[in-house]
């Protein structure tokens, strides 16, 4: 009876200070110090000052050089066209890391099939191209195409002879690209509602729930490497040709998809800042901060958490959708155990609890990777790309032990240092 | 004069066997032979005299040379059926030197030179492409030297080949196997018992079978010298010919179990059910037998194969064991997650390539000491990694998990490219030779030695690990840390070292396990991180934190259950290692719906980790 007294009166303060321009001292109480990623945005804001003109506008700078300049720069001969698909691969990641970072950073759920929900969308858009790839294929007893790259690994029965081979019934949905965009929200979402409510309802909580998702990223990859699931084996999805009509080898095709790819990041950025400004996303972090109290005011945690988890499943395989056909192949390899652990790195490198911040992470460590990944003959040794796993394992330890806020908390400092 | 080497032999298809059969083979292997046939004579005359004096067993199967040569002789006969009998007669003396000669005979190796029979493998050549041979002593296969001590090499115009015809090629090659059953090594003798019923069946054994069926001392090869004198029966007659006789050998085959007779029975079976004239009441009579005697093979081997899939995975499990010793440990004690296990686990593999390479082990040179001085090696080498972990990183990361999860992951990453680099993707540590073969419980049950140590290896360790955490002062401390780390620290206790310490115990027993896996599965630098890790942290989620008993209970469940779903078949799916992998962690996943913490749950402050 008293709890649900108290819980009445909690959700009342927290609807009003919530209309109250976002200075919810309750909720606000639950952000302990555990994690150390106090937003410091209010007070920044209170102090002005250069810093404040820099927080409001850097971002806008970004977009601008983003939306424009890079574009701008191809077209005028400046960079490759390599390199704006490498960046709108890159941006891809971003929005993964967004969503790992509204369900990690901001409700403190460690999720490791990122990965996986991202090979589902991967999956979705690469089955859409590979069923309108390739000039070669062969036409099955229905009239189907049967996509080049399945028809490589296409594992007959005893006594099917080739031409029996039929386009498997779970590949034509995909046929068309409105279809396959919402399949390849709906499938990651549903599989993150399947997880989530498992986990969730038996509270498996923290590290527990870590190792049960990483499991299922491992189950998942095993799945999608077996010939005879029909998904092409650890060969992926390949022989990627045409996206709508349009040549995928055309470089306007890809500054299209590099644009659509950054519009999206921008927009995943917006939804997830406006969730976690409400009064929803205030509940969120309470769940991070101290679940069992929230429990205690009346509220469901798990519906909670299993809202923002489907979402971040959802955003995952956006990310999969836009990755693939900038990409141009898609093999199991995107959901490894280690790939899922990725994801997690970029967002703790940039800062979890701050959405910039896994954009930040996402690209930055992207493009270390691309930089350390070549060869390069400094004067005294000579750089192997087989070092990058060093630099990688630096980069996990040393974001844990030294540098908990992440980039984005560095980024923070110099600025009210600069104060 | 320059020579080179024109060919091995004169059948090209059949060069492997050359290869494989060295010339020093040709000696009994147990009794050095020596290089002048002469001085050989003298010295077997006095060993014979010897062994006849002691009465003691060693080369009981040398028969006498003077006799074998003067059969070798025969095979230069014109007559077929003289030569065949030399064939037969070589064959029975049992001289495990004669298998050598009669693959040289099967392969024309043999010539006639100054009316004496010689061994000639390769055939040389000189620069005006005159073809010369280095001949060979027959038996001994020392080559023979002309008056100044050289290699005697002759023209092939002054040698006449010995061609054997087809059939008596292969009556060569099924005398090998006759000549195997007389053989003292007990390894040799079953496999020629074994390949003398293997069909069409050497019906020129039937005797020696027999004899032995009854009188091997060792049970194994009665049972096969049984089994193929069967089989050989089996064949010979035919239901037309002989129903009641043919069918009391199928009977008997089922009642044996005989798994080599499952195939014939089958394959009977199948003929007959062809055959437009079964109605007769002996073919009625046939088709019940053959099926009630492959029904029988059947379920036995169903309740062998049931049994053997239960050992491995009791093994599989004590491996896992091992490893989820260490993190439930840690965990309980420390609240870290340590994602670098698995790469302790390689280290420990490694550790033991390197012991081995240091004793200079391998299959042709064993040396099975390596093994024992492998274990403590693995064990000390992962503990001290462990220990350096844990004083560089895991100490400033108590009670943070998911923060200890990501930094050991970069350790583990770390570790394994360093290793990588130093040994490359792949190394062969080489079991040692007592871990090899197994033993037989019952028929055609074989529990390999090597999984047997591994569960032996796997109880100790958790013996050990149950005396030092109840009976010790180490234990009692890791104990009270566990409990309540500030209490135990304001009582004295130096929780610091204590960390340190239960850490680097925990690593090392994963190096342990890596020790122990090298018998039964292959080292790579990431075996940790693809087959471990995650495995050993369901154990750990299944088992609890709290007990012991919980993850030595969820070890072997998980164990046993991944390796009994694994070859299971329903209709013509088999599971298969993937979806037995995937049907655990549903199982895990439903386990977990009820007992969220697990089997042993732990109580107290450690639950809300």
């Amino acid at each position: 009876m008293r709890l649900k007294v108290g819980s009445v009166i909690f959700k009342k303060t927290a609807t009003a200070e919530s209309s109250n321009g976002g200075n919810a001292a309750r909720l606000q109480s639950f952000r302990t110090n555990g994690l150390g990623l106090k937003s410091q945005n209010a007070q920044v804001a209170a102090t002005g000052g250069w810093p404040i003109f820099v927080q409001r506008y850097v971002p806008w700078a970004l977009l601008f050089v983003g939306l424009v300049m890079i574009p701008l720069s191809y077209y005028t001969g400046l960079i490759a066209i390599g390199t704006v698909n490498m960046l709108g691969r890159y941006m891809a990641f971003a929005i993964v890391a967004v969503g790992l970072d509204l369900i990690w950073g901001y409700t403190g759920i460690l999720s490791l099939c990122q990965s996986f929900f991202f090979a589902l969308g991967g999956y979705a858009m690469g089955m859409y191209l590979a069923h309108h790839g390739g000039p070669e294929g062969i036409i099955d007893a229905n009239n189907w195409k049967i996509p080049a790259c399945l028809y490589v690994v296409y594992p007959y029965k005893v006594g099917e002879a080739p031409g029996d081979a039929l386009v498997p019934w779970f590949w034509k949905p995909f046929y068309t690209l409105p279809v396959t965009a919402l399949l390849g929200l709906l499938i990651p979402g549903l599989a993150a509602l399947v997880i989530g409510y498992v986990g969730f309802r038996s509270r498996v909580r923290g590290v527990y729930f870590a190792i049960l998702t990483q499991a299922i990223t491992v189950a998942g990859w095993l799945v999608f490497c077996m010939n005879n699931m029909k998904l092409c084996g650890t060969n992926g999805l390949t022989r990627f040709d045409r996206i709508a009509g349009f040549k995928l080898a055309n470089p306007s095709v890809k500054v299209s998809l590099y644009i659509l790819t950054l519009l999206s990041l921008v927009g995943v950025y917006a939804l997830c800042r406006y969730i976690v400004k409400s009064r929803l996303g205030r509940v969120l972090i309470a769940i991070r901060d101290d679940e069992t109290t929230l429990r205690f005011s009346g509220y469901k945690p798990y519906i909670y958490k299993l809202f923002a988890f489907v979402l971040a499943g959802m955003i995952a395989g956006l990310g999969g959708m836009l990755y693939a056909p900038q990409m141009g192949i898609f093999t199991p390899a995107n959901m490894e155990a280690s790939a899922s652990i990725l994801v997690v790195v970029w967002v703790a490198v940039g800062g979890r609890g701050a959405l910039s911040g896994a954009i930040l992470g996402a690209l930055a460590v992207n493009l270390l990777y691309n930089f350390f990944t070549s060869e390069k003959d400094f004067l005294l040794f000579v750089w192997k790309a087989e070092f990058w796993q060093f630099i990688l394992g630096g980069l996990f330890i040393g974001v844990v032990l030294l540098l908990p806020g992440g980039l984005i908390d560095l980024w923070r400092r110099l600025v009210r240092a600069a104060r | 004069m320059a020579f080179c080497v024109l060919r091995t032999s004169f059948y090209n298809s059949n060069r492997r066997d050359t290869k494989i059969l060295p010339v020093s083979y040709v000696g009994n292997p147990r009794c050095t032979p020596m290089p002048k046939v002469r001085i050989l004579f003298r010295i077997f005359a006095i060993s014979f005299s010897l062994q006849v004096l002691s009465g003691f067993f060693i080369c009981s199967a040398r028969a006498d040379d003077g006799f074998i040569r003067s059969e070798i002789h025969k095979l230069t006969s014109e007559n077929t059926a003289t030569r065949k009998d030399a064939v037969i007669a070589l064959a029975k003396t049992g001289d495990m030197r004669v298998e050598a000669i009669l693959q040289s005979y099967k392969l024309s190796e043999l010539y006639v030179w100054n009316e004496a029979v010689v061994l000639c493998k390769e055939i040389i050549e000189d620069e005006d492409f005159n073809e010369f041979c280095r001949v060979a002593d027959v038996l001994t296969g020392e080559p023979i030297l002309d008056a100044g001590g050289e290699p005697h090499e002759i023209p092939v115009e002054e040698l006449e080949e010995i061609s054997p015809s087809r059939a008596e090629r292969k009556l060569a090659n099924s005398a090998k196997f006759l000549l195997r059953l007389s053989s003292p090594d007990r390894d040799i003798r079953m496999s020629g018992a074994k390949k003398c019923g293997d069909p069409p069946g050497i019906i020129a054994s039937v005797r020696q079978l027999r004899e032995m069926s009854e009188n091997d001392p060792v049970k194994k090869i009665r049972y096969i010298a049984k089994e193929s004198l069967l089989l050989i029966r089996l064949n010979q007659t035919s239901v037309a010919s002989d129903p009641h006789a043919h069918l009391e050998v199928a009977r008997e085959l089922g009642n044996m179990k005989s798994m080599r007779g499952r195939p014939q029975l089958q394959k009977l079976f199948d003929a007959l059910m062809k055959t437009p004239n079964g109605a007769k009441p002996v073919y009625d009579d046939a088709r019940k037998t053959y099926k009630f005697s492959i029904d029988q093979i059947d379920g036995y081997q169903g309740f062998v194969g049931g049994v053997g899939n239960i050992f491995r995975g009791l093994s599989l499990g004590s491996v896992l064991i091992l490893m989820a010793l260490g993190l439930a440990i840690t965990f309980g004690l420390m609240g870290v997650i340590n994602m670098a296990h698995g790469e302790l686990m390689m280290i420990g593999a490694y550790a033991t390539f390197e012991v081995q390479r240091l004793f200079g082990h391998s299959p042709d040179n064993p040396s099975d000491l390596y093994y024992i001085a492998a274990l403590p090696a693995a064990f000390l080498t992962a503990a001290f990694v462990g220990y350096l972990i844990e004083v560089s990183v895991v100490r400033y990361l108590y009670r943070r998990p998911l923060e200890s999860l990501l930094a050991t992951w970069g350790i583990g990453l770390i570790l394994i490219q360093l290793v990588r680099i130093r040994y490359g993707d792949n190394i062969g540590v080489n079991a040692p030779t007592w871990a090899r073969g197994g033993v037989e419980i019952v028929q055609d049950l074989v529990l390999p030695y090597s999984r047997c140590f591994i569960i032996v290896l796997c109880g100790m360790c958790v013996l050990l690990i149950y005396y030092l955490m109840n009976y010790t002062k180490l234990g009692l401390r890791m104990r009270a840390t566990m409990q309540n780390r500030n209490m135990a620290r304001s009582v004295g206790v130096n929780t610091q070292r204590v960390d340190r310490y239960t850490f680097a115990f925990g690593a090392g027993i994963a190096g342990v396990a890596g020790c122990a896996w090298t018998l039964i599965g292959s080292v790579t630098p990431d075996m940790g991180q693809t087959n471990f890790i995650i495995d050993s942290f369901l154990v750990v989620v299944t088992g609890g934190v709290g007990e012991l008993i919980g993850v030595i209970c969820a070890g072997l469940g998980i164990g046993v259950l991944t390796k009994v779903v694994e070859p299971t078949q329903i209709g013509s799916f088999v599971v298969g290692a993937i979806w037995a992998k995937i049907l655990l962690l549903v199982v895990i996943v439903a386990f977990i719906q009820f007992k969220p913490a697990g089997l042993f749950a732990p109580k107290g402050r450690l639950s809300d980790i």
